[in-house]
C-alpha cells in the first residue's frame, strides 16, 4: 500500500557544520528488515531531491539506519540560507514521503 | 550508582530546568550542556564586544536561583557554560557566591579562534578535589556526563568499555527533554507532553546505565524516545571522542519499567591520536527580506521582484519561492506565498540598508498587493564554523581546583 514512511517509521535529523545527519528507525524486526532493504542511499535521494552526496551506515540493534548527508546546509548553521539551517526538520519531511510498503507491516 | 541529572540541552534551554531537576528527586551530579556550534559564534560576537565575557550568561542567573537548594542538598552542579572564557564564569560565580567551592577546566582554547574538544579527566580532577560547581570551556558534550563517573568509579583511560558506556549514557541526557519525548516522531505516543520532565542517568561502575527522569513529570522515557536520541547527530557507528571510541553498533535498550530504560554491552576500543578542533571564523554579513505574494500568478510576481532587485543590486542575491498559496483560498494567509530574498556579503554596507532599502522601494512599484513580513534592517555578521583535529599532545588540558592549584591532565 503507498503510504507516508512515517507511518512505520521514527526519524530523527539534526546538523554537525554543513553535513546534516537523519537517523531512520523501525519499531519490529519485520520492518527493520524491510527498511534495511529498502531505504537505500538511491532511494533516500529520490525522496529528498536536495540530497546529493549521502553514506548510509546500519545500526541492527537499534533497529536502526543512519543517514548522512554531506553539505546540504553549506557553510553550517550560522552562514546557511537554507529554509531549515540546522536540518532539523528533514527527518520529518523524509517520514511524510509515501512509499509502497507491503500490507502485512502495516497496523 | 550515582544518579546524574541534565538540565540543558543548549543555550536558550528552560531556564527553570535547573531548579525543577533539583526540586524534583535526589540527584548526585546535575550537569547542563550549552555548546553547540551556533553558540561558540554567540560567544565569540560577546567576547568581542566584551572580553571580560564569552560565557554563557543565562547560566549565572540560573545558579544564583538554584544554588543553595543544590548545596542543601550536595548535588554536584557540571556545565560547560564555561564557553569560551571558563576562567571568567568561574571568577564571576566566586563573586556571587562566597564559599562555594568552584573549580574549572581550561586548555581547549588553543587559537582565539580555534578550541579543541576535550575529554572528561579534566572534569574527574576538578570533583575528586571537592569541587561543588565546575565549570568548562570546550569539552565533548558527554564528557559532562563521563566525568562523574570516572570521578565515582576511578576508571582510567584503559577502562575502555567503562568509558564508552558513560559515553552514550551522556549523549542521550546532552539534548536534555529531546531522550524524554521531545522532538519525538510519535509525539501523540506520548500521553503528557505539556511540560516534559529533563533526563537522568543512574550510572552504574562498569559504564552501564539506566535512563529515566523524576516521577510525577510529563514526557517519557521509552526505548523509541532513547534510540531516537541516540540517532542525533551522529555519524559513522564508531563514535569517536577524546576518551574513548564508542561503537554504537553495541548498544543494547532494554525497558525495565515505567519510564525505565538499560543501556548495556556497550564497547569501547582506543581514540584517536587527535582531537577535533572547531574553528570559527567571521563569514561575512547577512540580511534578508520576504515578500508575501498573494492570489494568482505566484510565479510571475515572483519573477518581477527577482528581475527588479537584481537591476538595482549588482550583488548576489538568492531567491526562494515557498508555495504556500492554495487556489480560491477562504483565508488571505492560505492564498498567499513567501519569497525569501537572501544577501551574503563581505560588505557590510551592501548587504545592510543598501539592500534591505532596495526591497522597500519597490512597494508602489512592482506586483499587486506587494507586502513584506518586517521592516528593512541592518547587516547582521555571520560565522563559519569548520571542523579540524589537532595532535593531542600539543593541548594542554588542565583543571584548576577549588584552591587555585592546578592539576594537568595526561
Amino acid at each position: 500500500m503507498r503510504v507516508p514512511l512515517g507511518t512505520l517509521f521514527g526519524a530523527r535529523s539534526g546538523d554537525k557544520g554543513g553535513d546534516a545527519n537523519i537517523g531512520v528507525w523501525a519499531r519490529s524486526d519485520e520492518a527493520y528488515a524491510w527498511l534495511r532493504a529498502t531505504l537505500t542511499e538511491d532511494l533516500l535521494k529520490t525522496l529528498l531531491p536536495e540530497v546529493r552526496d549521502v553514506s548510509r551506515y546500519e545500526l541492527p540493534n537499534l533497529r536502526a539506519l543512519n543517514f548522512v548527508v554531506r553539505g546540504i546546509l553549506g557553510d553550517g548553521v550560522a552562514a546557511s540560507t537554507r529554509f531549515d539551517p540546522q536540518g532539523k526538520a528533514l527527518g520529518e519531511w523524509l517520514r511524510s514521503r509515501v512509499v509502497d510498503i507491503p500490507n502485512e507491516l502495516l497496523p | 550508582m550515582i544518579r546524574v541529572g541534565n538540565a540543558s540541552g543548549f543555550y536558550g534551554d528552560r531556564a527553570t530546568a535547573w531548579q525543577e531537576m533539583l526540586d524534583g528527586g535526589p540527584l548526585d551530579v546535575l550537569t547542563g550542556d550549552y555548546l553547540a556550534e551556533l553558540t561558540m559564534l554567540i560567544l565569540a560576537k560577546d567576547r568581542m564586544k566584551d572580553p571580560g565575557t564569552g560565557y554563557a550568561k543565562t547560566f549565572l542567573r540560573q545558579l544564583e536561583g538554584f544554588l543553595q537548594t543544590a548545596r542543601d542538598q550536595g548535588t554536584k552542579i557540571v556545565t560547560n557554560a564555561g564557553g569560551l572564557n571558563p576562567a571568567g564564569l568561574r571568577k564571576a560565580i566566586e563573586a556571587v557566591a562566597p564559599g562555594v567551592k568552584v573549580a574549572h577546566v581550561e586548555g581547549d582554547a588553543i587559537a582565539p579562534n580555534a578550541n579543541a574538544y576535550l575529554g572528561a579527566f579534566g572534569i574527574a580532577e576538578c570533583l575528586k578535589a571537592g569541587a561543588d560547581v565546575v565549570v568548562t570551556g570546550r569539552v565533548t558534550d558527554a564528557s559532562l556526563v563521563v566525568g562523574p563517573g570516572i570521578a565515582r568509579y576511578g576508571w582510567t583511560p584503559g577502562d575502555l568499555d567503562a568509558l564508552a558506556g558513560a559515553t552514550v549514557a551522556g549523549h542521550i541526557l546532552e539534548c536534555g527533554a529531546q531522550a524524554t519525548g521531545g522532538n519525538y516522531s510519535f509525539f501523540t505516543e506520548i500521553p503528557d507532553l505539556d511540560h516534559a520532565g529533563f533526563p537522568i542517568a543512574e550510572l552504574h561502575g562498569d559504564g552501564s546505565s539506566v535512563i529515566t527522569k523524576h516521577p510525577g513529570t510529563g514526557g517519557a522515557v521509552t526505548v523509541d524516545t532513547v534510540t531516537a536520541q541516540l540517532l542525533y547527530e551522529i555519524g559513522a557507528p564508531e563514535y569517536l571522542g577524546p576518551d574513548v571510541t564508542t561503537h554504537f553498533d553495541t548498544i543494547r535498550l532494554t525497558q525495565l519499567g515505567q519510564d525505565r530504560v538499560e543501556v548495556t554491552g556497550v564497547k569501547g576500543s582506543p581514540p584517536p591520536d587527535t582531537l577535533k578542533v572547531g574553528t570559527i571564523a567571521l563569514g561575512g554579513f547577512r540580511n534578508s527580506m520576504t515578500f508575501v505574494l498573494c492570489g494568482l500568478r505566484i510565479e510571475e510576481k515572483a519573477a518581477l521582484v527577482e528581475r527588479q532587485l537584481r537591476r538595482r543590486l549588482d550583488h548576489p542575491m538568492e531567491f526562494t519561492l515557498a508555495r504556500t498559496d492554495h487556489p480560491d483560498a477562504d483565508d488571505e494567509q492560505r492564498a498567499s506565498a513567501l519569497l525569501a530574498v537572501h544577501i551574503k556579503s563581505t560588505d557590510q554596507k551592501a548587504a545592510g540598508r543598501a539592500f534591505s532599502q532596495a526591497a522597500v522601494e519597490l512597494a508602489l512599484a512592482s506586483y499587486p498587493g506587494l507586502t513584506l513580513t518586517g521592516p528593512p534592517g541592518d547587516a547582521t555578521p555571520f560565522g563559519v564554523f569548520s571542523a579540524g583535529s589537532v595532535p593531542r599532545g600539543e593541548v594542554p588540558h588542565v583543571a584548576v581546583l577549588p584552591d587555585g592549584s592546578t592539576v594537568e591532565v595526561r
